[in-house]
């Protein structure tokens, strides 16, 4: 296996500028999406099929009553055990030596299960229409620009940010780095945590928060729903492993009964066998 | 327990049915491989030209991917001391001054006093634009000004565009200077 990397956030050095979610755009040539006054500096309410990262605009008051403002770059956290990954019906979600998960979009039947699914809510579906005008559709997120990773490159959003807000690393380096920039910032943020669930078995973008995940919107305890995990580890290899024996039986079937016909026929031809 | 009676003609049949399936399944197509020459890397052939952001006076170096027709991507320049690499959210979006839906490729005229853009030629514009400026420039041109040479006009403006880039800047300014105009501007703000 190759090496893990990680996307380390740190939000206390993000200055909100949005360039990550533009780079984003830029790179995978998404569209623009125009949206209506939210009441708040955020763009986009969610991530969407077309906008794989937003970031995200929160107004708390801290502990001492004063406003803190809260920005956070928000996309797929890239799960080690990817709900997604296990519920699809068409094995179209995959684990890539990165440690990224991506979405095979030739494979994909856009069921919308691993939308359902997503512990963080960041799959979308898009719908398209064929050139008979049939509609199809298929589920889109953020890849982590594995694209680039195989090329050497580093993901389009940390590459532009300018505050180094963002890096892209090793994964236990990444890890490392993150605890100590909490006990860096803890006398200011004495909520200060990583936030690297290991409900989902650790994510590939880890945060440094200044307050509870909560504060964020995000989960404080993600799991991979106990459905998913009945679904793939047990249900789909029993129901493979049946649908594979009833085949088996079907061809098997198929040839004896060819053959004992033939020879039926033969001996009938031959006017050897038995009339009454 | 089920006997199986082939004659010659059945075997034979077989037999080249099953190696037929081999060869197709084991020496002739990989799946993988055709799928992953099917999607080239974005911007594994273009042309890279270095430039400057257009948007505000830091000055960040981008990097502009080229193909044939089109600006196909464009990311901060590594190399630049200024910005290494990085960019902000709008310049970020610097391939749509190329790209976008909404540029205006055409030269357009608004006649004094009209409120309708109307679509011109190159050659009128062209010979339009010297000869007012030639006009208007004869007519306010000041030689001098409480003894001090000024060698200026104060009847014609320039408004830069946001979008123009580091050498079309320059070339403006150039012109502008050697006509006499003082009122140089530039629309960007960030």
């Amino acid at each position: 296996m190759a090496t893990e990397y990680v996307k380390y956030v740190d939000v206390t050095k993000c200055d909100g500028c949005r360039a990550c979610m533009v780079a984003c755009k830029n790179w995978n040539d998404l569209p623009a999406e125009p949206q209506d006054f939210l009441g708040t500096m955020q763009s986009h309410a969610n991530v969407s099929a077309d906008t794989w990262n937003v970031l995200t605009f929160v107004e708390h008051e801290n502990s001492e009553g004063k406003l803190d403002y809260l920005f956070r770059h928000s996309s797929c956290y890239h799960c080690t055990d990817a709900a997604c990954e296990k519920v699809c019906p068409e094995n179209a979600i995959s684990y890539t030596d990165f440690g990224t998960v991506v979405i095979d979009q030739d494979t994909c039947v856009g069921c919308g299960y691993c939308v359902q699914n997503c512990p963080f809510d960041v799959i979308s579906l898009k719908t398209y229409k064929d050139k008979n005008g049939d509609e199809y559709r298929k589920a889109h997120k953020c890849t982590m620009c594995t694209d680039r990773l195989e090329e050497g490159l580093q993901p389009a959003c940390v590459t532009t940010c300018h505050t180094e807000a963002m890096e892209f690393g090793e994964k236990e380096a990444m890890i490392k780095k993150a605890e100590k920039r909490v006990q860096e910032i803890k006398d200011r943020y004495p909520n200060a945590n990583v936030y690297n669930p290991k409900g989902v078995g650790g994510t590939h973008t880890i945060y440094v928060l200044t307050e509870k995940p909560s504060v964020y919107g995000m989960p404080e305890n993600p799991k991979v729903p106990t459905s998913a995990v009945l679904w793939k580890d047990y249900a789909q290899p029993i129901g493979k492993a049946m649908v594979g024996g009833v085949a088996m039986a079907l061809a098997g079937a198929f040839v004896a009964n060819k053959f004992f016909d033939k020879k039926n026929n033969q001996e009938n031809r031959d006017g050897g066998g038995s009339h009454e | 327990m089920v006997e199986i009676n082939l004659n010659r003609r059945q075997f034979l049949k077989l037999t080249g049915a099953t190696a037929a399936t081999l060869a197709v399944v084991e020496l002739g197509f990989n799946e993988k491989e055709v799928h992953a020459t099917s999607k080239e890397f974005k911007i594994a052939k273009t042309n890279v030209t270095p430039t400057i952001c257009a948007f505000c006076g830091v000055g960040c170096g981008i990097l502009v991917h080229t193909d044939d027709k089109t600006v196909v991507y464009t990311e901060g320049d590594p190399d630049s001391p200024v910005n290494e690499g990085t960019l902000c959210s709008k310049g970020t979006t610097i391939r749509q001054v190329y790209t976008s839906e909404k540029r205006v490729t055409k030269p357009m005229y608004r006649a004094p006093g009209s409120d309708k853009w109307v679509e011109k030629d190159w050659d009128w514009m062209y010979k339009t634009i010297s000869q007012r400026v030639k006009e208007t420039r004869d007519k306010s041109f000041v030689v001098e000004e409480n003894g001090i040479q000024v060698n200026k006009t104060e009847a014609i403006a320039s408004l830069g565009g946001a979008a123009l880039d580091n050498e079309e800047t320059y070339l403006l300014a150039k012109m502008m200077r050697g006509l006499g105009v003082t009122y140089l501007e530039h629309q960007a703000r960030i």
